[in-house]
């Protein structure tokens, strides 16, 4: 079972795509503002949004990829910054539930399809 | 004088409500087949207080009476009618008793107007619905009375808040709650149906219309918030994941999949359990959303009046209802003989419930997952849009696949079918020539394109089919071909929208591969309430030659003092152009974002025929009831 929730979630992220957009663009996206109103870094232009918005694209032309940004984001600012929570153990159950809850569910629904033929 | 007047008024109601459950718990198990006209009398009494209570503080508000402190807090002389009137229900006071008028307007609607003859079945759904009624009356006397005097009585009131300012969002309130608020009668319905255990095709006829009068209303609701966040929020998103869209789209969830078993329940071909939990939990995920909303416990860009001490009570409220329906239900759920074929109808409708609960267990896990842990762990996460893409999205597949070949199947009978025929390969050639046109890389995203352009195929060849044999299921129809135009539209907008952002000052121009931008002129107006800095922008397109004229404001509210960014959009029918101005501190630089966002009209229509299904099943069965 493992195994295959596994292979399922290996075959969503290599297929993940985000149409045709810059990376600092898609970035932003992924960062909370922290002193809005559930608002993206991206949406908003308080002096915070803006400081990340210049720190992000200097760490870009660094070279630094995504994940290293994120890391860098996170360590100082904590995950609260991150709306794609990364994948650690306190977020196992975030990630894997909804999963285990499909296959409860595929279960569920074999039984009471399976019922009437047992016992016409 | 009128906070006086309301206050009796809101106490006589909450005496007529106790005076109601008493009789109806009286009636109850006596052996007159017929409600006594006492009970009629006494629930429009009740109907007439609830409302007119409700008229009096919109009353406050026309007249600007701040003796009230919930007019004072959330009102202005200078504020135009309109907002006066919609401010009425713009705060937490105002709108619980806005919910409260739609609870007892149910109740004395299911009372009078609903088929069903079984008394104790009747008389228990108003005795429930009217517990409910007293516990909302309480919390709204003891903690959020909207009619609370305040001494001195201030000249001039603070004013509401100017996002709030709109007309989308006055009537998106009252919509959301007459899809939430209708949950209630088919809990108290579902309640009522096990203790009195009448049969399945009674219960499915009795509760039918109020799921769809609730499900029309919460997908209405939900797109008309959408709208406004699109437009007003400045930022051309119009879906964001955010706890307080979520807390909409729950019920709506649990609503679907009941709209569909009903369909099996009708048919006496089993579900009644089923069915009765489904209507217990989406009263319950809307009482949920409004605990999410009103507590303050979620971090979101919709939260308004927000207080812990509401959650409190509402968190006590929900947990008492759902132990009591758990104990109903067991004490009195009856034991079910199931005879389902893998290859018939009720079998997808069974996998759409499925789904259905799936979608709304992963909102539920990523709204409420961030507040658990951070209770527990005290480290803070955030669950945003990246997650409910990446799980949902590919589950989206499957789900579009099953809506088209679903509703194909028959009843009770069991028959396979093939796959391969017209339909299909003309859905081939149209995601191949859509694909050649889009060139998305994505094998996910274009597998989702072809089961949308299948659904939508397959979806007007059943209309044309079942029109031949003019039997046409049209409801379904509409609402199917809704929902994948739906999914359609936003993938093509998802691939298709453009986005510049850029600083520019007064008399520059900017221009992006296809777009020049000039910044022609800076205006200053002085409206009512609020000063405002509008800027003159002409967009020109490269290619087409044609230009256009926006003018995105800046708005500096005086009462409560607050800036907003408008944006101004030129809508076409086939693509929005949208603009954003904002200012940088301490300099004369425009930060501007410019957009460019296709079908965003056909986004909304999509939505708009998904409901249209909904209500046309509704006018449907009217017509079958008198033949």
């Amino acid at each position: 079972m493992k195994k295959k929730i596994f292979l399922l979630l290996f075959f969503l992220i290599t297929f993940e795509s985000y149409g045709y957009e810059n990376l600092d663009n898609k970035i932003f996206k992924n960062l909370r503002c922290l002193v809005c109103q559930g608002q993206t870094v991206h949406d908003s232009n308080s002096e915070f949004a803006l400081t990340i918005k210049s720190v992000v694209k200097d760490k870009i032309s660094e070279g630094k990829n995504e994940k290293e940004i994120y890391d860098f984001l996170s360590e100082k600012y904590g995950d609260w910054i991150l709306l794609n929570p990364p994948l650690k153990k306190s977020s196992y159950l975030l990630w894997f539930l909804p999963y285990f809850l499909f296959v409860l569910g595929i279960i569920f629904l074999f039984f009471l399809l399976k019922k009437p033929k047992i016992r016409p | 004088m009128l906070s006086n007047l309301g206050n009796t008024f809101v106490i006589v109601a909450l005496l007529i409500s106790f005076l109601l459950v008493f009789f109806s718990f009286k009636e109850f198990k006596t052996n007159n087949n017929l409600i006594p006209v006492k009970i009629y009398k006494i629930s429009l009494l009740q109907l007439f207080f609830t409302a007119s209570s409700f008229i009096i503080l919109l009353l406050a508000y026309v007249l600007s009476d701040f003796s009230l402190a919930n007019v004072y807090e959330n009102s202005h002389t200078n504020k135009p009618l309109f907002y006066k009137i919609s401010g009425t229900w713009g705060n937490h006071e105002g709108s619980l008793l806005l919910w409260i008028n739609i609870l007892v307007l149910f109740s004395s609607l299911f009372l009078f107007i609903n088929k069903n003859n079984d008394k104790d079945f009747k008389i228990l759904t108003l005795l429930f619905q009217n517990i409910l009624v007293i516990i909302f009356l309480i919390f709204l006397l003891s903690n959020s009375n909207p009619f609370s005097k305040l001494f001195p009585i201030p000249l001039e009131g603070l004013g509401l808040n100017p996002i709030l300012q709109d007309p989308a969002l006055a009537i998106h309130p009252p919509l959301l709650y007459v899809g939430f608020v209708g949950s209630s009668i088919y809990f108290s319905a579902a309640l009522a149906a096990l203790i009195s255990k009448i049969d399945s095709q009674s219960l499915a006829i009795s509760i039918k219309p109020w799921v769809l009068i609730s499900w029309f209303f919460q997908t209405v609701g939900i797109l008309v918030g959408s709208i406004w966040a699109y437009y007003e929020l400045g930022w051309g998103g119009y879906w964001f994941w955010d706890p307080v869209e979520n807390s909409s789209l729950m019920p709506w969830f649990v609503m679907t999949a009941l709209l569909h078993s009903i369909l099996v329940l009708e048919r006496k071909i089993g579900l009644y359990s089923w069915v009765i939990i489904l209507s217990i939990l989406t009263f319950t995920m809307s009482v949920t959303g409004t605990f999410l909303v009103r507590s303050g416990i979620l971090n979101s860009v919709h939260t308004f009046a927000s207080d812990p001490s509401r959650g409190l009570f509402i968190l006590s409220f929900l947990i008492l209802m759902v132990f009591f329906s758990i104990y109903v239900f067991f004490k009195f759920a009856p034991f079910e003989n199931k005879k389902y074929s893998i290859f018939s109808k009720e079998t997808f409708i069974i996998a759409n419930n499925w789904f259905m609960i799936f979608f709304l267990g992963v909102v539920l896990i990523g709204t409420l997952y961030p507040v658990f842990l951070d209770t527990i762990t005290g480290s803070k996460i955030s669950v945003g849009p990246p997650y409910y893409n990446l799980i949902l999205a590919p589950f989206l597949i499957p789900l579009l696949f099953l809506m088209t070949s679903g509703p194909n199947y028959k009843w009770i009978s069991n028959e396979t079918k093939s796959f391969f025929n017209f339909v299909l390969v003309l859905s081939v050639i149209l995601f191949l020539i859509t694909f050649f046109i889009v060139k998305e890389s994505s094998f996910l995203l274009n597998l989702i394109l072809f089961f949308s352009i299948y659904l939508i195929t397959q979806t007007l060849f059943d209309f044309y089919e079942s029109f031949k044999k003019r039997n046409v299921n049209i409801s379904r129809i509409i609402s199917h071909l809704g929902f994948g135009l739906l999914i359609f539209f936003i993938y093509i907008n998802h691939i298709f929208s453009l986005e510049n952002n850029f600083n520019l000052k007064l008399g520059e121009v900017k221009k992006t591969n296809n777009y020049v931008i000039k910044f022609n002129n800076l205006e200053e107006q002085s409206i009512k309430n609020y000063k405002s800095i509008i800027g003159h922008f002409n967009i020109s397109n490269k290619k087409t030659l044609r230009s256009q004229e926006l003018k995105p404001e800046i708005r500096l509210y005086d009462k409560p003092v607050i800036i907003t960014y408008e944006a101004s959009i030129d809508s076409n029918l086939f693509s929005d152009t949208y603009l954003t101005m904002s200012n940088i501190s301490e300099t004369d630089v425009f930060n501007i974002k410019f957009q460019i966002k296709p079908f965003m009209n056909f986004i909304w229509f999509s939505v708009l025929l998904l409901s249209l299904g909904g209500i046309l099943n509704f006018f449907k069965r009217k017509k079958n009831e008198t033949n």
